[in-house]
């Protein structure tokens, strides 16, 4: 098991870079739509 | 239709690229210079003497290489890129069908590369006290690494050539493809320096071989699609 | 259900996947033996990275393909889509595995073969960009970018089996070995995660992929009525 701290750390700030990412793909998406809507 | 054949025209093509070189020279003079500046760069510096004998293989194939390839690339691309120049591409794509264009474009490309190779590698064994042990083997692996470098010169050249020309991009876009290349040409060298027997080049020739022979083939496909936009 | 839901189905299953695939990557996979310290974790990520730059090429080649058919405009927006990513996914890969390698063998760079492949692949996805830049004609641009992808591909099969195979590696023989078979020695936890990784990175590329593609077919949709 590995040392506690180290890991949830770096777990925590991968998680949140990911949903980073997440947020803002799903913003594109969003707008890809509202253009596509305009159509 | 026309009444010569794809041979004729071919040969036409080169006989064309043959005598406004030999006329001019740009390429040769730009090619032969580097490649004898680089060479002698080397040899002053390191010579046969100043290599370690277990470093001897590996450092003397991949210099050598280095300076080929690295003269070849100055005149490689002028076969297209000086068509565009003069405008004098339009009139030959008039006058001759675009396979017969590549095809006497790359026996141009390869004829200079096997100048350029006849030239600097007797030159570098001298210089260097390279000894190679299997000779009939490096020149056919030469022989064939100058077909395949060829074939995918001419395919860049004529690329470059209908976007902006520069011996940069000609750079940029030849570097991933002629890596491999590259990479299979130094092993096989080496191999080719260390035992006189055929099999020792073998996996490398293979290799230069069909990435020769596939790069032609796509070349046939690609190049009509290039020239003629 | 309608498209835009199962868009949106599929969206937040892929976002919860890869919450998974990290906790997986980080807490559920035993630390590998043989490997120092918990940072070979990192091979969780870098080899969906690498699989989806491939991936990328191989999308990119087939639209490229497409339009030296079809002429149709789309078609190049897909390959630049492709490649777009691709371009992206060859950095975070080399990068990954490099970071992998100073953990291994202390030093950032080897020269290993695939090492060198997917540098290869990322300079490649460059010379794509920069041809591209250099002309300002759309149709050139589209053809020869995508003579230039075709041409590319064909080189891929030697980088990625002869060369190794003329070379010793030091690359750890992953899923593909140096002979090209599968070779499934992984535990069955780290292959989960692994597996689990590269379907939640694949599934990523193809939504970014797709997004792409849409906002381009709006583009060429709006040019379009404004030309008429």
């Amino acid at each position: 098991m590995p040392g506690p701290e180290s890991m949830i750390w770096v777990a925590a700030v991968t998680v949140v870079i990911w949903l980073g990412v997440f947020a803002y793909c799903l913003a594109l998406d969003r707008r890809v739509r509202r253009l596509e809507e305009e159509q | 239709m026309r009444a010569s054949t794809l041979l004729s025209e071919s040969l036409a093509v080169l006989g064309k690229e043959l005598t406004a070189e030999l006329r001019s020279r740009v390429a040769l003079n730009a090619v032969g210079l580097f490649g004898l500046t680089t060479l002698i760069a080397v040899a002053y510096q390191i010579g046969p003497y100043r290599i370690q004998e277990q470093d001897r293989p590996h450092l003397l194939a991949a210099l050598l290489w280095v300076i080929l390839f690295f003269a070849a690339t100055s005149g490689l691309s002028r076969v297209f890129v000086k068509e565009e120049d003069a405008h004098t591409a339009k009139t030959l794509r008039l006058a001759a069908r675009p396979l017969a264009v590549l095809a006497g474009k790359f026996l141009f490309n390869l004829i200079l590369l096997a100048s350029l190779y006849a030239f600097i590698v007797p030159l570098y064994c001298a210089l260097m006290g390279y000894s190679v042990r299997g000779v009939p083997s490096l020149v056919l692996l030469l022989a064939c690494g100058a077909v395949a470098l060829s074939a995918t010169s001419t395919i860049v050249a004529a690329i470059i050539s209908r976007a902006s020309g520069s011996t940069t991009l000609f750079a940029i876009l030849s570097v991933p493809l002629v890596l491999p290349l590259l990479v299979m040409l130094i092993q096989g060298t080496r191999a080719a320096a260390g035992s006189a027997a055929v099999a020792a080049v073998l996996p490398a020739l293979q290799g230069v071989v069909s990435l020769g022979g596939a790069t032609l083939l796509i070349s046939v496909y690609l190049f009509p699609v290039v020239w003629h936009d | 259900m309608t498209k835009t839901q199962l868009r949106g189905v599929l969206q937040w299953t892929l976002g919860v996947w890869l919450v998974l695939v990290i906790l997986g990557a980080l807490f559920y996979a035993p630390s590998a033996l043989g490997f120092k310290g918990e940072s070979a974790r990192i091979v969780f990520f870098h080899v969906p990275q690498a699989w989806v730059a491939v991936l990328a090429f191989c999308v990119n080649l087939v639209a490229s393909l497409r339009y030296l058919r079809t002429r149709n405009p789309i078609d190049d927006a897909r390959a630049a889509a492709a490649a777009r990513l691709g371009l992206v996914f060859s950095v975070l890969a080399t990068v990954t595995g490099s970071l992998f390698a100073n953990v291994m063998w202390n030093s950032f760079w080897n020269w290993d073969p695939r090492e060198v492949s997917i540098v290869i692949l990322l300079l490649i996805y460059a010379a794509y960009f920069a041809l591209r830049e250099a002309i300002p004609d759309e149709e050139r641009r589209a053809s020869l970018s995508a003579a230039y992808a075709v041409l590319a591909f064909v080189t891929m099969p030697f980088l990625i089996f002869v060369v190794p195979r003329i070379y010793w590696s030091l690359h750890p023989d992953t899923i593909i070995g140096a002979t090209g078979k599968l070779k499934l020695q992984m535990e069955s936890r780290m292959l989960q995660v692994l597996l689990g990784s590269l379907v939640g990175f694949t599934g990523l590329f193809s939504w970014l992929y797709t997004l792409e593609v849409r906002l381009a077919r709006v583009r060429l949709a709006r040019r379009g009525r404004e030309e008429a």
